[in-house]
């Protein structure tokens, strides 16, 4: 179709941006105004590409794609699971590396090993609701936090806590631990399913550079 | 008081009005959409706006029990608000036409419902246009209902727009050839429909797929574009399932072409969704502007079976609402019905209404919208 148009990028804001704009140079993609680190700007062009970038919060990255204000998105896959939007998951970029986990204090282990009831903190209700449902058959109260979820068992708000873990040095801190792994995680890029059809030729000679990297 | 009645004011999340303008180019849509329909030769058809809860059950219908919004009758019959039209003009069609072995075809508009507070911002009650072939097996008919969609989409202005096709049995065969278990190849159609690469790469390998089985299955992820890509997909496989799925395709192009709509199509063979309903030829229509495609339809030979008829069947579906917001993105611009003419008597003259009614009839009667008005003095 119309190669006058731009492809738009959504992504997530922080470490995960730096890491796929690094990526993306390595394949020749670059976009110079998004190093201005005082720049206000929200939306970030390459002319030459016909290709612009936004950063978005992370659950917002799969929304913008889902309707297609962005085509792409790059985004951690915890985002992906949690927000569960009609996108196609095209590629693991390999970065962002971490686990989805059940944690809590090591007394807490024992209730996991029964179908009981048990009150789960955390930032990620729907990843825990499909854990403990439909995985672990075992019936549960979660309560959606914010932040700081490891504070729900040492306040005891809660039982036990789903949450990212990368070290594990902050549950250790506060004598918490890993009770059971639930899926591993990194950093994933997502696309509209129209812009898939639509723009498939530059998009999937995109997916094809980026694979070809990865995997060198 | 006043209070309580600005709350009466608004509808329940997911349902709107529609007025004025925007309604006059929805109707306008419908009304060039319904041409196209009717210009091959399809017959109007109004079913229930609810029916049985069954007429929509799993093994029917494509939408999820949870997202229907279900009521009950007096005796207690679980009742639901039709989501799409294709069960009902499948029950229509076997119990009306259970006989007749002609090809019957149908078209319909209306209103369909589904409970789905997940997707913010998405409605709950839409308008679906669309078209059903039914006693009609050939690759003509597949090519007939394609070529309606890219006529009725061109008929509305619409421009930038592509249908993509593709074929079930392919995806089938593979895994018939593969050996595949059914809970395998079930998690093997969601990698693939969501053109999960990668998940479908660990998938195979965490349930031991041998080679060559492993790369070919993986490859369907990546099988689309144009017939080029039919031609790939022809040498990955050797079972008559898969083979007889890119002929089809094959032949399926041959006869679009006679239409002269080859430019508006391109082929997808990891394209399973709503893999058990469709037993063959699947299709839908992309366009910027909206989030997802526009149309989608297939072929669904199994389906009047569950009514009762044996009947092979291929259909359509538009939404209607998608559909305008695609127009509105790319500035497509509709014929609107001329402004009203607005003839004002005044009010407590009996001889001056008198005369402006005889004009506004007379200027109604050419086909003009006239509005009378009473002038306060």
């Amino acid at each position: 179709m119309t190669n006058d148009r731009y492809l738009t990028f959504a992504l997530g804001k922080g470490r995960l941006a730096n890491k796929t704009l690094e990526l993306f140079e390595e394949i020749g993609i670059t976009c110079e105004e998004m190093k201005d680190k005082n720049s206000r700007k929200l939306i970030f062009v390459n002319e030459d590409l016909k290709l612009r970038f936004f950063l978005a919060k992370g659950p917002d990255v799969p929304t913008y794609v889902e309707y297609g204000a962005a085509d792409i998105g790059v985004v951690g896959r915890d985002t992906i699971v949690e927000e569960n939007r009609n996108v196609y998951e095209v590629l693991d970029l390999g970065f962002g590396k971490c686990r989805m986990c059940v944690c809590g204090p090591a007394s807490a282990k024992e209730l996991l090993q029964h179908h009981e009831r048990i009150r789960v903190a955390s930032k990620y209700p729907n990843i825990a609701k499909d854990y403990f449902y439909n995985k672990k058959h075992q019936t549960v109260d979660i309560i959606k936090l914010n932040g700081s979820v490891e504070l729900g068992p040492l306040v005891e708000l809660s039982d036990v806590i789903v949450d990212i873990v990368e070290t594990g040095s902050t549950l250790r801190e506060n004598g918490l631990e890993v009770l059971e792994e639930i899926c591993p995680l990194s950093a994933r890029m997502i696309v509209n399913p129209v812009s898939m059809q639509m723009e498939s030729g530059r998009i999937r000679e995109l997916v094809a550079k980026l694979r070809t990297k990865l995997e060198a | 008081m006043k209070h309580m009645s600005k709350k009466l004011l608004h509808t329940p999340e997911g349902v709107r009005d529609i007025y004025g303008r925007e309604y006059a180019r929805k109707l306008e849509v419908q009304a060039r959409l319904h041409a196209s329909i009717q210009s091959y030769g399809y017959e109007d058809i109004q079913t229930p706006a609810f029916e049985y809860f069954d007429v929509f059950s799993k093994e029917i219908g494509t939408t999820s029990s949870k997202e229907l919004y279900k009521f009950f009758d007096k005796e207690n019959n679980t009742l639901v608000l039709r989501p799409d039209f294709t069960p009902s003009i499948a029950r229509c069609a076997a119990k009306y036409f259970m006989e007749t072995k002609e090809p019957l075809r149908f078209s319909y508009l209306g209103n369909t419902f589904t409970n789905t507070t997940k997707l913010q911002g998405k409605l709950s009650e839409t308008t679906q246009m669309g078209a059903e072939l039914i006693n009609d097996p050939s690759v003509e008919a597949d090519a007939e209902m394609i070529s309606l969609v890219i006529a009725a989409l061109q008929h509305t202005g619409l421009k930038q727009f592509q249908v993509t096709i593709g074929q079930v049995e392919y995806f089938k065969g593979l895994c018939q050839e593969a050996g595949l278990d059914e809970e395998t190849e079930y998690d093997l159609r969601d990698c693939i429909s969501a053109k999960n690469y990668f998940a479908a790469q660990e998938l195979l390998e965490e349930r031991n797929v041998q080679e060559p089985y492993k790369s070919v299955l993986l490859k369907t992820a990546d099988l689309f574009g144009n017939m080029t890509s039919l031609t790939e997909a022809r040498e990955l496989v050797r079972n008559a399932r898969s083979l007889a799925a890119i002929e089809r395709l094959e032949q399926l192009y041959e006869v679009l072409k006679l239409y002269g709509v080859e430019a508006y199509v391109s082929f997808d063979l990891g394209m399973l969704s709503k893999y058990n309903y469709y037993t063959g030829v699947i299709f839908k229509a992309y366009t910027y502007g909206v989030g997802d495609a526009i149309v989608k339809g297939g072929r669904y030979d199994n389906l009047l079976h569950q009514f009762g008829k044996e009947a092979p069947a291929i259909g359509f579906m538009a939404v209607i609402d998608e559909l305008i917001e695609a127009l509105d993105s790319q500035k497509v611009e509709l014929p609107l019905p001329a402004e009203k003419t607005t003839l004002t008597y005044r009010a407590q003259d009996k001889a001056d209404f008198a005369q402006k009614l005889a004009q506004a009839q007379v200027l109604r009667a050419g086909g003009q919208a006239v509005a009378l008005v009473a002038q306060q003095d």
